[in-house]
């Protein structure tokens, strides 16, 4: 069975099931026709996107995005046209974060963009969710295929915390761990804008409480989380708590110099990056009213 | 006209060399097996690259220009005597065409010395480490070839040579490792991958050699074909049938097929089929103006039954 059949099957089961369903597929359907793609004949781009692979998996991610988070998005018209890099805070043990930004670039920008997602290296040993990263447009983050997707004006979404930020325990919610330097010089060798951007609500999805590294790394993974409702549910406790999302765009940030500068000059722009999002976070967590509602 | 020594000219890609090459050049051509009745024009000599009698070639023809492709590519021999044929043999040329004045060589490398990693960049320049050998122990004489040629290219500025690492070639001439794969009546595939693969047809690298003469191309060159398809897609477009396998179960289904030599394809090899090991071509591009005139469409109805 592919990645695409079993996406389709459960799309049709939801939309069956959800009021409203088929109206969201139409309208899904109607954004991603209007992303600029360059297909070959065989309807793949060069890193493998393929558009009806994304829409089977864009709609239970609609569904999430609509009825679960009940995502609210500010400042997306700060996004440009052409090349940009989006950068932001990484929480919830599970990249919801990056599915529901994914998720908002296609139902609220004007017009509707693809997101590129720079996944972690391990990812593309994972089996079916290395195809269905490259399927949806993602990538395996390395520098070389960032620079040559930013070269062709394509939006690409980085979270420079990594699993420091997604597998950080909740006593440390919104507040942003270590960032990587890459993005900043990936930023200035492309003179590519940053976006910067904050999500509220994800930290709350599946709170975590321990991270058992050891027991990751003899699984292969960077980190073993146990939360409120994981691993004591099984199954089940993989099921995000629905928190509602905030997501806030900032104004494009333009950087200069040089790419291969030393790490403290290139550490001083990204500190610039992070304090923004810092800031961003504290304004969306003081405007939020309720966790859930 | 120029003289230009082919080897490895019985191969389904040194006839279709010869044949393109065939006018522009006076040409002459080595391997080990014999090529009955090659068109008038092509002079071809029976013997193994690594014997004397080579040498003798060089002396009494002194060729102007060498295009290397006499190397063994599949996995039916002892590998220890596929390497001393492919890397014992590319020195043997190395040390002829500059002891016999030869002034252009072009050696047909491949893009799988990059070697396919799950972190490969999409599109691997030139200036990517070779890393084949260390998931595929057995294609390090690939990695070795290049390495004697890239001394040899900067040991003899004076001599234009170049090396191409053209992609997946498919087509009804060339026995191709990935050709043989794609061509068994059920492909097996590893379940939960399906990488993105180029294709280039064999028409189309003889093209790219020729422009590498015409160019009197210095360096190395990825050789990109028309273009990028998951592996599947592929599968199904050559019109085969696929079986999907777990990845354990896999490698113990292959590694006993090739162990009894019902199936020529190395388990290492799976690597291939699994990650991607994908190449631009931006730089032949723009040295040469190369163009693909094949399709993947007909790329893939070259090996379609």
């Amino acid at each position: 069975m592919s990645v695409y059949s079993i996406l389709s099957t459960g799309t049709e089961a939801a939309l069956t099931a959800i009021p409203g369903g088929r109206a969201l597929k139409r309208e899904l359907e109607e954004r991603v026709s209007r992303i600029p793609l360059s297909l070959n004949s065989f309807g793949y781009d060069p890193w493998g996107f393929n558009p009806d692979v994304f829409k089977a998996f864009l709609m239970p991610a609609a569904i999430l995005y609509r009825y679960w988070f009940r995502c609210r998005v500010q400042g997306i018209e700060n996004i440009p046209k052409g090349r940009v890099l989006l950068i932001g805070n990484h929480a919830g043990q599970v990249p919801f974060d990056g599915l529901m930004l994914t998720v908002a670039m296609v139902l609220e920008a004007d017009p509707p963009r693809l997101t590129r997602s720079m996944g972690e290296y391990w990812l593309g040993t994972l089996p079916w969710f290395n195809v269905l990263m490259d399927r949806i447009g993602s990538s395996i983050g390395t520098p070389q295929t960032c620079a040559d997707m930013l070269h062709k004006g394509e939006c690409v979404l980085a979270f420079p915390e990594g699993v420091r930020g997604m597998n950080k325990l909740y006593a440390d919610a919104y507040q942003l761990q270590e960032f990587g330097l890459g993005f900043m010089r990936l930023a200035l060798e492309t003179d590519t804008p940053i976006v910067p951007f904050g999500i509220v609500g994800s930290e709350e999805q599946a709170p975590g409480i321990a991270n058992l590294r050891g027991l990751g790394q003899m699984l292969g993974m960077p980190a073993f989380p146990l939360t409120l409702t994981w691993p004591w549910f099984g199954a089940l406790g993989m099921v995000p708590l629905p928190a509602r999302y905030y997501i806030r765009f900032g104004e494009p940030m333009h950087f200069e110099g040089a790419a291969n500068d030393e790490d403290e000059v290139v550490e001083e722009k990204v500190a610039v990056v992070k304090d923004r999002i810092q800031t961003m976070l504290r304004e969306g967590l003081a405007e939020r009213k309720s966790i859930f509602l | 006209m120029r003289k230009l020594l082919i080897t490895g000219i019985s191969g389904g890609q040194g006839r279709l060399l010869a044949k393109r090459l065939l006018g522009h050049w006076n040409i002459i051509g080595v391997d080990r097996i014999p090529w009955e009745g090659p068109p008038e024009g092509i002079t071809v000599r029976t013997l193994d690259l690594r014997k004397r009698g080579f040498e003798n070639i060089f002396r009494t023809e002194r060729p102007d220009a060498v295009v290397h492709l006499a190397f063994i590519r599949h996995f039916r021999i002892d590998p220890r005597v596929r390497h001393e044929v492919n890397v014992e043999g590319t020195q043997r040329l190395l040390d002829n065409c500059a002891r016999y004045g030869v002034k252009q060589v072009v050696v047909l490398s491949s893009s799988y010395v990059y070697g396919a990693e799950p972190d490969n960049p999409r599109y691997m320049r030139e200036d990517h480490a070779l890393n084949v050998s260390r998931t595929f122990p057995d294609l390090r004489d690939l990695a070795e070839v290049e390495g004697l040629v890239n001394t040899f290219l900067w040991r003899y500025p004076e001599i234009s040579t170049s090396v191409l690492r053209p992609v997946n070639i498919l087509g009804y001439y060339v026995h191709s490792a990935i050709g043989t794969y794609l061509k068994l009546d059920v492909v097996p595939t590893v379940a939960g991958f399906n990488p993105m693969m180029q294709f280039i047809h064999e028409e189309d690298v003889s093209e790219a050699i020729a422009l590498a003469l015409e160019h009197r191309l210095r360096g190395v060159y990825n050789v990109e074909g028309p273009g990028a398809v998951p592996l599947k897609t592929a599968i199904a477009a050559i019109g085969r049938r696929r079986i999907s396998i777990p990845e354990p179960l896999a490698h113990i289904v292959i590694s006993q097929l090739f162990r009894f030599k019902i199936y020529q394809f190395p388990p290492e090899a799976m690597t291939f089929i699994k990650y991607p090991c994908t190449v631009s071509g931006d730089a032949f591009r723009g040295a040469t103006g190369f163009e693909p005139l094949f399709s993947l469409e007909d790329t893939f109805a070259s090996v379609a039954r």
